[in-house]
């Protein structure tokens, strides 16, 4: 009986290392070869300069390709095509400064949230936070989930504006990461949070499973990463 | 014409049972609620374990049922319920298999749709406990095994008290907790499928399970429907019919004064009413002979619930079954 649970601990452990498996056996074609990934953009998170792609989820899957020992082939496109082409496995890797809410997720696979982020109503550094924004004037950028809500869901009055960046001297709803480097301080009112995700396709679960496993080991890096691309020019 | 009405169900030693059963049935309905939190945590994208997980919840109709109806139908009769409540089992065992027959038929088309859309499931990974990262997968093996175990004990804890009780509600339990462990194991086999790169694993599985909640539906609903149709009383596992009615129709016949007698009963919920008819050889203190028959029979079996005796000049009897739809003349 002994025996046999030792047999059977064993026969697990073994299991936990090459369980579980790709059907299509995406993992094992990238090792050493070419991961095909997919960008569509959304800065900060993927940003296309001149065709050539940037931003923190360029860096993290780069540095990915690199664990594995291959090299990254970048496509660009629209969520909805680059979608289309991992249905149909031509693509191994999808950026697109996806959240855990994306509306995909019935055709390709997301990873586990590897940043948490949120819009936060701030006010400048050197203002006394106010205990209440009610009244208060927050310049919000046109156009943007943020602005509807804080519209609808607060009591604030939404100036909007075309860049929260250039606002000076005034309450703004920007990116908790943009909030030090614009010399602000948090007034506690969050108007969204987002988990950040990546995809694959649908049931590659080695590959997956290993792109969270490097996703969950560098998620630390990824508000220095984000105040690297929000300094950048 | 006599008539006994005695509204407390069982006798002593069986109503200890019915403690019992009623004891286990809450105890069946809190395992099962943890094992729906537990699987539905670990639900994932999983087509079998969602399988698995309607059918634990599912799982919680019987028991539901059988304690209602074991509340229900004590009460006694009243002036808009002349006939009491034991009938309320049967409506039990109706809507419990109905459920069963319509979500059965649902996983089905959602695991047979997949299948043929050639939909991957992804298993992803999730950090329980601390920092360490686990396959979701080894969770759910873990979730669907605390799902399976105890069902078998309880299954086989319920299945004797069910045939002493002549319950079919319990029964049906018993049973579904019995298959339940298969559904388990079903799930167990395409999560492990998936964990080895064969995606169509969980589907099939997933349909196998399906198959089966359909399978166990109809055979509920088969059943709940020829009760409240009045089929004849057949014995707790459906096998063949109760041969209480033969027995009355025997000893009525061996009565001196009676010439010839039919007898037929109808289950209500777990109890037997019906109306027996003789044809006396004469008029000689008919009340009298009519009221101990009575007495004497209502002791042949304690699920005997309620029998009507009536003389009557002679007997039509019902034509044989599969004799066409045609009218059962009675007298």
């Amino acid at each position: 009986m002994h025996l046999l649970a030792v047999v059977l601990a064993a026969v697990l452990l073994a299991a936990c290392g090459v369980v579980p498996r790709d059907p299509e056996g995406t993992l094992d074609r990238v090792r050493s070869g070419t991961l095909r990934a997919g960008i569509s953009q959304h800065e900060p998170w993927t940003r296309l300069e001149a065709g050539q792609p940037s931003g923190v989820e360029v860096r993290l899957v780069e540095r990915f390709a690199q664990e594995l020992g291959a090299t990254v082939q970048w496509t660009d496109g629209s969520e909805a095509e680059l979608v289309a082409a991992m249905e149909v496995r031509e693509l191994d890797l999808l950026v697109a400064g996806l959240t855990a809410d994306t509306p995909w997720q019935t055709k390709v696979a997301i990873t586990r949230g590897y940043a948490t982020t949120r819009v936060v109503v701030a006010v400048p550094a050197d203002q006394p936070v106010p205990a209440d924004i009610a009244g208060l004037r927050v310049a919000v950028e046109d156009g943007t989930e943020a602005a509807g809500l804080l519209e609808e869901k607060t009591d604030a009055v939404a100036v909007r504006v075309p860049d929260v960046t250039r606002v000076r001297d005034s309450a703004v709803a920007v990116d908790e990461w943009l909030v030090d480097l614009l010399g602000l301080k948090d007034t506690g009112v969050h108007l969204h949070k987002a988990e950040h995700v990546m995809a694959t396709p649908l049931g590659e679960n080695a590959f997956l499973t290993r792109l969270e496993r490097f996703l969950i080991a560098h998620q630390g890096e990824v508000p220095a990463l984000l105040d690297a691309e929000a300094r950048a020019p | 014409m006599t008539q006994e009405r005695d509204h407390r169900e069982l006798p002593p030693d069986k109503h200890r049972l019915l403690v019992k059963a009623v004891r286990l049935e809450w105890f069946s309905i809190g395992y099962l609620l943890t094992a729906i939190v537990l699987l539905y945590l670990t639900l994932g994208s999983s087509q079998a374990m969602k399988a698995a997980w309607v059918e634990d919840i599912l799982g919680l109709l019987p028991p539901a049922a059988f304690l209602i109806a074991a509340r229900v139908r004590r009460r006694s009769p009243n002036e808009r319920f002349p006939y009491g409540y034991h009938r309320v089992t049967s409506v039990a065992f109706l809507s419990a298999s109905m459920a069963l027959l319509a979500l059965g038929v649902f996983i089905l088309y959602d695991s047979v749709s997949k299948l043929a859309r050639f939909e991957h499931p992804p298993i992803d990974l999730v950090k329980p406990i601390g920092d360490d990262p686990v396959w979701l997968g080894w969770l759910m093996l873990a979730a669907l095994a605390y799902s399976a175990v105890p069902q078998v004990v309880l299954g086989r804890l319920k299945q004797p008290l069910a045939r002493e009780l002549h319950d079919k509600v319990l029964f049906a339990d018993a049973e579904m907790n019995r298959a339940d462990w298969m559904t388990a194991g079903a799930a167990m086999l395409g999560v492990v499928g998936i964990g080895f790169g064969l995606w169509w694993a969980d589907a099939v599985a997933a349909s196998v399970i399906s198959v089966n909640i359909v399978h166990d539906g109809y055979k509920n609903l088969r059943v709940a429907l020829g009760d409240l149709m009045d089929k004849e009383p057949t014995v707790v596992d459906h096998s063949r019919a109760d041969p209480l009615p033969k027995r009355i129709e025997h000893e009525l016949r061996a009565l001196p004064w009676v010439r010839d007698a039919e007898v037929r009963l109808r289950e209500e919920g777990h109890v037997f009413i019906g109306e027996a008819f003789v044809v006396p050889t004469d008029d000689e203190d008919l009340v009298g002979r009519l009221d101990r028959a009575n007495q004497q029979l209502r002791k042949l079996d304690w699920r005997l619930h309620e029998l009507v005796i009536a003389p009557v000049p002679e007997i039509a009897r019902p034509e044989p079954a599969g004799g066409g739809a045609g009218d059962q003349a009675r007298p």
